[in-house]
């Protein structure tokens, strides 16, 4: 399930709508329908958790979708992506470098201790440490006294950038200015962590204690992991319903024939038998929004004929004009998928539809070949153009075959898909770099900004570069972006770092995977959040 | 009998140290590197990397990671999966639920075959004959996940029969569909291999004599032809059990039981050595335990047959 856990985190997760926005209060008592002691319990499809459910260790799905119902962080985010403070009182900086923040009196975690500055600086200095080999310690990172990969120095006693001032103070600096960093608080490796949680690290994976709007009532591996909604909790994600049942399906069919049957309530995914059918299945409500999983091509520099020159820029456009996506996101994918209009997808807040340079992702063939011609006068391409792809990953051998065939026949060129057996054999040849062809890549936000779309797959050294992409000028814009105190100065800076990507297009942008799945019928609250996860607080039934 | 069973289970040694020996070789041989892919598109820490690989003994040449998974096996301990769960208790969970549906799906294919089986052979040619022939031939031919879909919509969905599929609940109602599905195929072996071995037997001499003494037409039926047909089918049943947990994978998924297929299949996916090798020794050894059992069973079937 590893393999198929990242698969769900760049090839899809899940989502879908908003759905009739139900709620029928904290106290209701499920209408009849909710069981026979009256306790409203959703059953949402899960995934067995792969990591103890630890934040700092939990990066995948799986977990994730738990680990956050059981936490509360600083801030949370409402289902649209806007931030809002949550644990955190204030998160405040002069200069966008020194954060001060200070924490909300009353908040406990569900064995009776209080939530300090403590709380959050051991938790991130256990997530940073290198003898935990915790997943989630990259978004560390920004902090000062930290490497690139977010880690500290073996040796050193914690992150030097953090500072407790007092039991609801502590100061964060940064290693360089970001005026987005409170907006990124909200991600599970920056949850708190009670001081249970050092005693015996293992045992509390097993058995978490949060601070968050449910608690964590028992988890049978491979089976269901049972979440009672925290009477204590008093954030912004109101349960309104009594508790989430995740039930585990290693295969999604038979989550969907269980949502057919009434059984599940809720699942965030789509078997591939039922792609075509499930939005007219008058059994269940079916649910297809655009999302945030976004796919591309990356066209490393170091390929031969697409350097970072005049040749390079020309056959990249070529490219991205020789693909018809919509052909593509409809055929193959039945409407699932959405065509790109950007680098970021349309469910960021600070999303734009109308950025200079856009439209070199529209179909044209005859500019396609033009261009190539062009560059074909510079220097003459006789190769082939090779697709790299992990053919575990299910349905990426369909659109790569397909993206080959439109190049192919738009281009008069030869290009083949190139598959790899596994993910790790795959992710090991573009990690060290020698994988010496395009390949599909794709992105998650971990938070709902624009920004990071941008800053971490295509600054300059940054962790996800993976083709080494390099403009002075665009990570010019992305500093401008980070140190701006207003927002239209802000946009205006990623709409210029954007239009630099559509000249020097370092991946060409494809699609952006659907927020879809169904419920069972009688369901209500279904949203879809900006992470492509149903906000499991709001449904009720 | 006893020395030849001291015999029988000494060979499961090399038995098991050259099938995981196999099975290491042939994961270790696996392309691409676990670990690296547990970071998902994020950017992999060397620190992490260097921590985990270490954890999981990733670091060592292969001998010696086989050589180290043999010295834990020896006392139970098969190590710990990337979840952080030690492998022994992910086998503990999975392994009854699928020795439940296997069994299950043995007795069901044993009886139903058997008794089909045995009247198709006694009434050879005729309609209940060429009817069985006709099902078992159609059961052989369909794939077993149509047949799984198909009557999971049916008596799943549709009629609402038995749940549709079976999840935590591993009750007996919760697990006949299942189980149905998956001794199906196993069943249409077992009826034409009785009614094939009922038919041979008819003929043979002593039940020509038996008849001949006048013995009632019944007990030459039970006694004669029916107790000498079982030996080829008690072989097939036992070698079929075997068979029957390890060949669950496609239907643990359908029907979502988190049996020991569902495990090894997933362990594969993401490249655990551990869990997949554990898995497998243990199918081996239920596999070589129940093979002795069979051939047992013999001795008792047929008299002639002594084990010195």
């Amino acid at each position: 399930m590893r393999t198929r856990r990242i698969m769900t985190i760049t090839a899809g997760v899940s989502a879908a709508a908003l759905l009739l926005s139900g709620c029928g209060g904290g106290g209701d008592d499920g209408g009849g329908s909710g069981g026979g002691d009256g306790d409203m319990i959703i059953n949402a499809r899960g995934l067995e958790p792969q990591n103890p459910l630890i934040p700092t260790s939990t990066n995948e799905v799986g977990g994730g979708r738990i680990v956050d119902l059981l936490y509360a962080g600083l801030v949370s985010y409402t289902s649209e992506g806007e931030t809002e403070m949550e644990v955190a009182d204030s998160i405040e900086s002069e200069d966008n470098k020194t954060w001060t923040v200070k924490l909300k009196d009353g908040w406990t975690f569900s064995d009776g201790s209080a939530v300090t500055a403590n709380s959050f600086v051991d938790a991130w200095n256990y997530g940073a440490d290198p003898e935990n080999a915790q997943l989630g310690a990259y978004f560390f990172y920004p902090i000062e006294g930290t490497t690139d990969d977010g880690t500290f120095e073996e040796g050193a006693d914690g992150i030097s950038g953090l500072n407790v001032e007092d039991d609801s103070t502590f100061t964060v600096t940064l290693k360089d200015p970001a005026s987005d960093f409170p907006d990124r608080l909200g991600y599970s490796s920056y949850f708190p962590l009670p001081e249970a949680a050092f005693d015996d690290p293992e045992a509390f994976g097993e058995a978490p204690i949060g601070n968050g709007p449910y608690t964590l009532d028992g988890w049978d591996h491979d089976t269901e992991a049972r979440l009672l909604a925290n009477d204590d909790y008093d954030g912004n994600r109101d349960p309104q319903n009594d508790g989430v049942t995740f039930k585990f399906y290693t295969d999604p069919d038979a989550a969907y024939t269980d949502v057919q049957s009434g059984v599940l309530d809720v699942l965030d995914e789509v078997p591939t038998s039922a792609i075509s059918t499930f939005t007219t299945d008058d059994q269940l409500q079916a649910f297809n929004d655009p999302g945030p999983i976004s796919t591309n091509v990356t066209i490393p520099d170091s390929l031969e004929h697409f350097g970072d020159d005049e040749e390079g820029k020309l056959r990249r456009q070529a490219i991205s004009h020789a693909i018809d996506r919509g052909e593509i996101t409809s055929q193959i994918f039945d409407d699932t998928y959405s065509p790109a209009t950007d680098f970021s997808s349309p469910v960021m807040p600070d999303y734009s539809d109308d950025i200079e340079g856009s439209d070199v992702l529209d179909f044209d063939p005859e500019k396609a070949r033009d261009l190539w011609n062009q560059a074909n006068q510079i220097s003459d391409f006789d190769g082939t153009f090779e697709v790299s792809f992990n053919a575990d990953g299910s349905g990426n051998a369909e659109w790569v075959e397909a993206v080959t065939n439109q190049l192919r026949e738009n281009l008069q060129i030869s290009a083949e898909p190139k598959p790899f057996a596994t993910f790790g054999e795959y992710r090991e040849l573009i990690t060290n770099r020698s994988i010496g062809t395009a390949f599909r890549s794709g992105w998650q936000p971990d938070y709902p900004s624009v920004y990071n779309y941008l800053a971490a797959v295509f600054g300059t050294g940054a962790g996800s570069n993976d083709g080494d992409y390099s403009n002075p000028d665009f990570d010019a814009a992305l500093v401008r972006a980070a140190s701006s105190q207003d927002e239209d100065e802000r946009k205006d800076a990623l709409n210029e770092a954007q239009t630099i990507l559509f000249e020097d297009l370092p991946a060409i942008p494809l699609w952006d995977r659907n927020s879809y799945g169904v419920a069972a019928q009688g369901i209500e609250g279904v949203e879809m959040n900006w992470q492509a996860q149903p906000t499991y607080h709001t449904i009720t039934k | 009998m006893w020395r030849y069973i001291a015999r029988r289970l000494l060979q499961t040694i090399p038995v098991v140290l050259g099938s995981t020996l196999l099975i290491y070789a042939m994961v270790f041989l696996q392309p691409g590197d676990p670990i690296v892919a547990l970071f998902g598109e994020k950017p992999v820490s060397e620190a992490t990397r260097a921590q985990l690989m270490a954890q999981y003994n990733l670091d060592q040449p292969f001998i010696v990671q086989w050589l180290l998974f043999l010295k834990g096996a020896l006392v139970g301990d098969f190590g710990i999966a990337y979840s952080g769960q030690p492998v022994s208790e992910l086998i503990a969970r999975a392994l009854p639920v699928t020795f439940q549906l296997a069994v299950m799906a043995l007795i069901f294919e044993a009886v139903l075959g058997v008794v089909a089986g045995f009247y198709a052979g006694l009434r050879r040619g005729k309609i209940f004959d060429s009817t069985m022939l006709v099902v078992s031939l159609i059961v052989i031919a369909v794939p077993i996940f149509v047949l799984g879909f198909m009557m999971q919509l049916v008596f799943g969905i549709q009629l609402q029969w038995v749940p549709a599929t079976v999840g935590s609940n591993t009750s007996f109602t919760n697990m006949i569909l299942p189980a149905l599905v998956l001794g199906l195929v196993s069943f249409a072996y077992v009826l034409r291999l009785t009614r094939t071995s009922v038919i041979e037997n008819l003929t043979a001499d002593h039940v020509r004599t038996a008849r001949a003494h006048g013995v009632p037409d019944g007990m030459v039926n039970r006694r004669h032809v029916l107790r000498n047909s079982m030996i080829p089918v008690v072989t097939f049943l036992g070698a079929d059990l075997g068979a029957l947990m390890a060949g669950a994978v496609v239907t643990e998924g359908i029907f979502n039981i988190n049996g020991i297929g569902n495990l090894a299949y997933q362990a594969i996916l993401r490249g655990e050595n551990p869990t997949v090798v554990s898995v497998v020794t243990v199918m081996v050894i239920i596999y070589v335990v129940t093979s002795l059992l069979v051939d047992l069973l013999y001795a008792v079937l047929d008299p002639r047959i002594r084990y010195a």
